[in-house]
């Protein structure tokens, strides 16, 4: 018998091809991304901490959503983008 | 196994309708409740009843596909609609992809939220809708099929599969069906999709991913005044996301609750304006641990009290159910917004 999918459906038209530029995790800048839940800075903390036994930090600065339970504004994105080589993210809970 | 998501239409074998539920929970269609199979013929015929919208579905999150009209019919269909009922499934659908509806948030939280599904407009008597007594209960084919077909939508065109995509803690047995009729007959007030600027002969859905129902149980008072209190206390809880989030609640009103509201003056407004000063939360009701994680997020006390929206236009009010002294409360998400879609 024949049936109809129902999971079925059409992929989204293409995003834009993101050309990926190397990133030196030793000197570059570094945007440190929490989601705004409990313990996610301090996750973070943690990673800067581990950073700071080979790298100077200065360059490393905390970034957060101002909404836990929703994306990241554009502008935020795109700020993050235009100002750091690379971003960790941290999802606490 | 194949991959069958990227076909349309499958051809399996013949089977009966228990056999169909062993295939379908083996490809993680089901949400554990029996359904319909979903056969070419069926789905035509739902198919039939939106012809003429033509207007485009934006990609469902989280899975960001582009929901075919065949796929949307076969959760219909699996759910146990009557075609007649599609077109409130579609419009339901529509209205979660608003954007500030959030529903990649709202399917991927570990919150219970479900979502809530109201319908407005003569279409409730068509369809026999049940806004009256036991309302947001069993019995009734559209409220529970509509609602349901909503959830296997989410479930098998947007990914939100539970304990995957769908995170939820504990979930809400309203994430089963959760689908009512606004009782407009009984309300002595505006119905909600004319408070939101539509006629009162538009036919409406209406979504707000919220937990179930918290019942306001009031036999004792004989006003207004007194109702307004109990209504305040029930809404004043300090374990809702509303109290943090800052988002939109429903407060559904029993018909004899509201004939009280009316008989002692009270509007839409003044009881909105009201249940906003009363359902503060002091406080000395929430943990310190709380109250700091709150302010570390820009939510911070109003004095010595939070709120449970940012706005008294947070609380949505309506009438619906029948006799007796009961009304209920529903909290949402928080990050999310009351969409409404008009029914084609």
């Amino acid at each position: 018998m024949r049936i109809v999918n129902p999971t079925f459906g059409l992929s989204a038209a293409a995003g834009e091809t993101v050309a990926l530029k190397p990133i030196n995790w030793a000197t570059d800048a570094i945007a440190l991304m929490s989601n705004s839940k409990p313990n996610a800075r301090e996750l973070l903390e943690g990673v800067r901490a581990k950073l700071s036994a080979f790298r100077n930090v200065d360059n490393i600065v905390y970034h957060s959503k101002n909404s836990a339970s929703q994306a990241a504004p554009k502008d935020q994105i795109e700020k993050v983008a235009a100002n750091f080589r690379g971003a960790l993210l941290a999802l606490g809970d | 196994m194949t991959d069958i998501a990227e076909q349309e239409v499958i051809d399996i074998a013949d089977m009966d309708v228990e056999a169909f539920n062993e295939f379908a929970t083996e490809q993680g269609w089901s949400d554990g409740m029996p359904l319909f199979v979903p056969t070419e013929a069926k789905v035509a015929k739902f198919v039939d009843t939106v012809r003429g919208d033509n207007r485009p579905y934006s990609p469902v999150p989280p899975r960001q596909i582009v929901p075919t009209i065949q796929a949307m019919a076969a959760n219909a269909v699996m759910a146990g609609c009557k075609p007649e009922y599609f077109p409130v499934v579609t419009a339901a659908l529509r209205s979660v992809l608003e954007p500030d509806f959030n529903l990649h948030g709202t399917l991927a939280t570990t919150h219970s939220c479900a979502p809530m599904v109201m319908i407005s407009g003569p279409i409730r008597k068509e369809l026999n809708v049940n806004c009256g007594s036991n309302c947001f209960g069993q019995g009734w084919q559209a409220n529970a099929t509509i609602g349901r077909a909503l959830g296997l939508m989410l479930l098998n065109i947007a990914g939100a599969k539970p304990g995957e995509m769908d995170r939820s803690t504990q979930g809400n047995p309203a994430k089963f069906t959760f689908c009512f009729g606004e009782n407009e007959e009984e309300n002595p007030w505006t119905p909600y999709h004319v408070q939101r600027g539509f006629k009162p002969t538009d036919n409406v859905v209406t979504v707000m991913s919220g937990e179930g129902p918290h019942n306001l149980n009031d036999h004792g008072s004989t006003t207004g005044d007194g109702l307004l209190t109990t209504f305040a206390g029930g809404m004043a809880t300090p374990g809702a996301n509303t109290v943090y989030g800052k988002g939109p609640s429903f407060i559904i009103i029993g018909p004899e609750h509201a004939a009280t509201l009316k008989r002692d003056g009270f509007t839409i407004e003044t009881i909105r304006e009201e249940l906003w000063q009363r359902s503060r939360i002091h406080i000395s009701r929430v943990s310190k641990g709380n109250l700091d994680t709150y302010a570390s997020t820009g939510h911070k006390p109003d004095g010595d009290y939070l709120r449970i929206g940012r706005t008294p236009q947070d609380l949505h009010i309506t009438v619906a159910g029948g006799p007796g002294k009961h009304s209920a409360f529903i909290p949402s998400f928080g990050g999310t917004m009351v969409a409404c879609t008009r029914i084609q």
